[in-house]
């Protein structure tokens, strides 16, 4: 299996180990990775059974919404408003969340956030927090560092395919459908290592342990920790969308609810949500609302005897804000659907874990840089063959391909493509710039070329071309120029 | 709080560094995908009489593994909850202690036929015996025909477990109050003040396609629902 942290035994406890590997850390790169991917047949296979099966059902509903053209126009116009003007909507969304009785925190990065969590997590002498999928919290590690912070504190991810990659302690390798990496036969390995008897790899059977074993966390939790998919800034709601009801649970049945949730999340007006609740579940799964879709506005009313006695709203920025006021700042218009990573034709040979981050496929690629910096992310942007799919796929049409080509100028100015591409580009800017360099340029080519040439194509070259005939073959120079035909009447 | 302050100016800080650029909308120069081709044929939208909203709810309801019915009137609900109890062997049935819940006046019968009651909001241990009941009982404040959805809101007598932790949930909607689409909650509570402290779209059984993207029912949430249309 192409992973990057190898499968760790289980603990006698549930939380067996959420530690895995960041992106600071990833081991090797995206290549490396990729060719490891590349050998693994079932995650071939399972990638593009997802894919089918979701951005298949996707087409089939959204094209039954007559003004699906418009929606996408007016997400993206909201959104673009929404990130404009984000301070004000900031301010708006905090107050609105305190006059509904709840609290709320800026965190500037994710220590900071961990730190506001933590003195709740104290405060409450909490042993077992709840959690239900949120990307915000994958970004900040928030289980691994909470855990460390908290000797004996347990936290159970509930979303079924978490679940199983945090027993795994994998990191998810899709947005929406985390565990798609794995077969039945591994989940049951691991469901039996925690039962310390042997679950059968019946799917049922998987279930009703699994059932039985996350229902005993959620009635014993103190807190439930979730992300959420909008926080609306007029009311103050949070809006989470879940199909199996953890999500429901975590922010219904323990005292303290805690929302984690990236700042650029923010809708303008409950109105809002006709728009974005046609388009996200039809664009993530093909339906046409989840099973669950909920409004939290607060906390539990008086005389409510479930729903949280407390509600805290952490609103992250860790890196968004200096995508603010850039060429990039549509990334911010996501709405974490995955619809790009089910039609991304890398993301189908590959899967979301050779990314080596939070956020996988065409949407991952374009963040992973901007909140972690090229540094750390810069084969990210060149792991795409810019088809535009993503774009395509994408509800609030946010241009990716033209995002990953700005990342890739943007890599380039800061000297970080290498020396070969960087002398490539530099000696193509000269040839095209001038034509006598362009002709003899070509004419040494052609000579130089002869040698490589075996059945009509180049093989094998040498660097700096010998990076692209690593993978590909690379068509041979012509032997006469179009000019030189043109000449001779063609 | 002075974090809040310096979060929020450095925000608008970052904003304005970019200069008042609301950059133009990037245009293609391909038709992009089919779904969002402005000029593609497109399909009419769905003019509901109130006539047909039952039936399509019903039909969404099962496609999504639920189960409805068209009930002639309360006794008919009632009647269909006990007779479902009977069937499960249910021991413990805890429902929602609102107005319409109570109406139906389920709770006599079914402690004739051995089934335990708990009302949220009345008996002091609803809460605790929510988590060993066999089914949950609701009312719903509407539901949605184009979805399938019942639409939930809490109050002190109408708790979010009773619609969660059981294995089956009955809930009971008089026909009145279908509503074509989503965006007509929506746009209804757009308009209706301050929001309850939750508001749920419940639509269909739990599902889950997390092992082997095998569709996998009940996995948190009820597996089974049934809803009552009352006429």
């Amino acid at each position: 299996m192409a992973r990057m942290t190898t499968t760790k035994p289980a603990r006698q406890r549930d939380a067996i180990d959420t530690r895995h590997t960041g992106p600071e850390h990833a081991g090797g790169d995206f290549n490396a990775r990729g060719r490891e991917a590349l050998k693994d047949e079932f995650l071939h296979d399972s990638l593009a059974l997802a894919q089918a099966r979701l951005s298949g059902s996707r087409t089939t509903t959204l094209a039954t919404l007559p003004d699906a053209p418009e929606l996408r126009a007016r997400a993206y116009a909201i959104k673009q408003d929404v990130i404009a003007h984000l301070d004000t909507y900031l301010e708006r969304l905090a107050d609105a969340v305190e006059r509904a009785g709840g609290h709320v925190h800026f965190a500037s990065d994710g220590a900071d956030a961990i730190e506001y969590i933590s003195g709740i997590v104290a405060r409450r002498d909490a042993r077992t927090i709840v959690k239900s999928k949120s990307m915000a919290t994958e970004e900040i590690e928030l289980n691994h560092r909470l855990e460390e912070l908290h000797p004996g504190l347990e936290i159970v991810e509930t979303d079924l395919g978490e679940w199983i990659i945090q027993l795994r302690g994998e990191p998810p390798s899709h947005i929406i459908a985390p565990a798609v990496h794995l077969n039945r036969f591994q989940v049951a390995e691991t469901f039996s290592q925690v039962a310390g008897e042997p679950v059968s790899p019946d799917l049922e059977a998987l279930l009703q342990f699994a059932r039985r074993r996350l229902r005993q966390k959620f009635l014993a939790a103190e807190i439930g920790i979730s992300g959420a998919n909008f926080a609306i800034a007029e009311t103050g709601t949070i809006v989470m969308v879940t199909n199996e009801g953890n999500g429901r649970l975590v922010t219904s049945l323990p005292p303290v609810h805690i929302a984690v949730v990236g700042m650029e999340k923010l809708l303008p007006r409950v109105a809002d949500l006709s728009v974005f609740l046609q388009l996200l579940a039809r664009s993530g799964t093909g339906q046409k609302l989840t099973v669950f879709t909920n409004l939290i506005t607060g906390p539990r009313r008086p005389g409510e005897s479930d729903g949280p006695e407390e509600f805290h709203l952490v609103l992250l920025d860790n890196g968004r804000s200096q995508i603010l006021g850039t060429e990039f700042d549509e990334a911010l218009y996501c709405i974490r659907c995955g619809a790009c990573l089910n039609v991304c034709p890398v993301y189908r040979q590959v899967g979301g874990h050779v990314y080596g981050s939070t956020y996988s496929g065409p949407i991952g690629a374009v963040i992973t840089p901007l909140l972690k910096g090229d540094a750390v992310a810069k084969d990210l942007p060149n792991a795409s063959s810019l088809c535009g799919a993503c774009w395509e796929a994408c509800p609030v049409g946010i241009p990716l391909h033209d995002l990953l080509l700005k990342l890739r100028n943007r890599e380039t100015r800061e000297g970080l493509a290498g020396r070969d591409q960087a002398l490539l580009f530099a000696g193509f800017a000269q040839a095209m710039a001038h034509p006598t360099v362009y002709r003899l340029g070509a004419a040494a080519g052609r000579i130089a070329q002869a040698p490589f040439i075996a059945a009509g194509s180049i093989r094998r070259a040498p660097r700096p071309a010998g990076r692209w005939t690593g993978t590909r073959d690379l068509p041979p120079i012509a032997g006469a120029s179009f000019r030189d035909r043109w000449k001779e009447g063609i | 709080m002075a974090d809040r302050e310096q979060f929020l100016a450095h925000v608008r800080e970052r904003i304005q560094s970019g200069g008042a650029r609301p950059h133009e909308h990037y245009q293609p120069t391909v038709a992009p995908d089919s779904v969002w081709t402005p000029n593609r044929p497109r399909p009419s939208a769905w003019e509901p009489s109130p006539g047909e909203l039952p039936e399509r709810f019903l039909a969404e309801l099962r496609a999504l593994g639920g189960t409805g019915a068209r009930v002639s009137d309360t006794a008919a609900a009632r009647d269909y909850i006990v007779e479902l109890a009977r069937q499960k062997g249910a021991t413990l049935l805890v429902r929602w202690g609102d107005e319409p819940t109570e109406a139906l006046g389920v709770d006599a019968p079914l402690s004739a036929a051995g089934t335990r009651v708990a009302v949220w909001g009345r008996d002091a241990d609803a809460r605790d015996l929510t988590a060993t009941a066999d089914i949950g009982l609701s009312s719903a404040e509407c539901a949605v025909a184009e979805t399938g959805s019942l639409v939930l809101v809490t109050s002190a007598e109408r708790g979010r477990a009773v619609t969660l932790l059981p294995p089956a949930y009955v809930a009971v909607v008089p026909s009145a109050r279908l509503v074509p689409r989503v965006t007509d909650v929506i746009a209804h509570y757009a308009q209706a003040g301050p929001l309850p402290a939750s508001l749920c779209f419940h639509t269909g059984p739990s599902r889950s396609a997390d092992i082997e993207q095998s569709l996998a029912i009940g996995v948190h949430a009820p597996g089974e629902i049934h809803v009552l249309l009352v006429e």
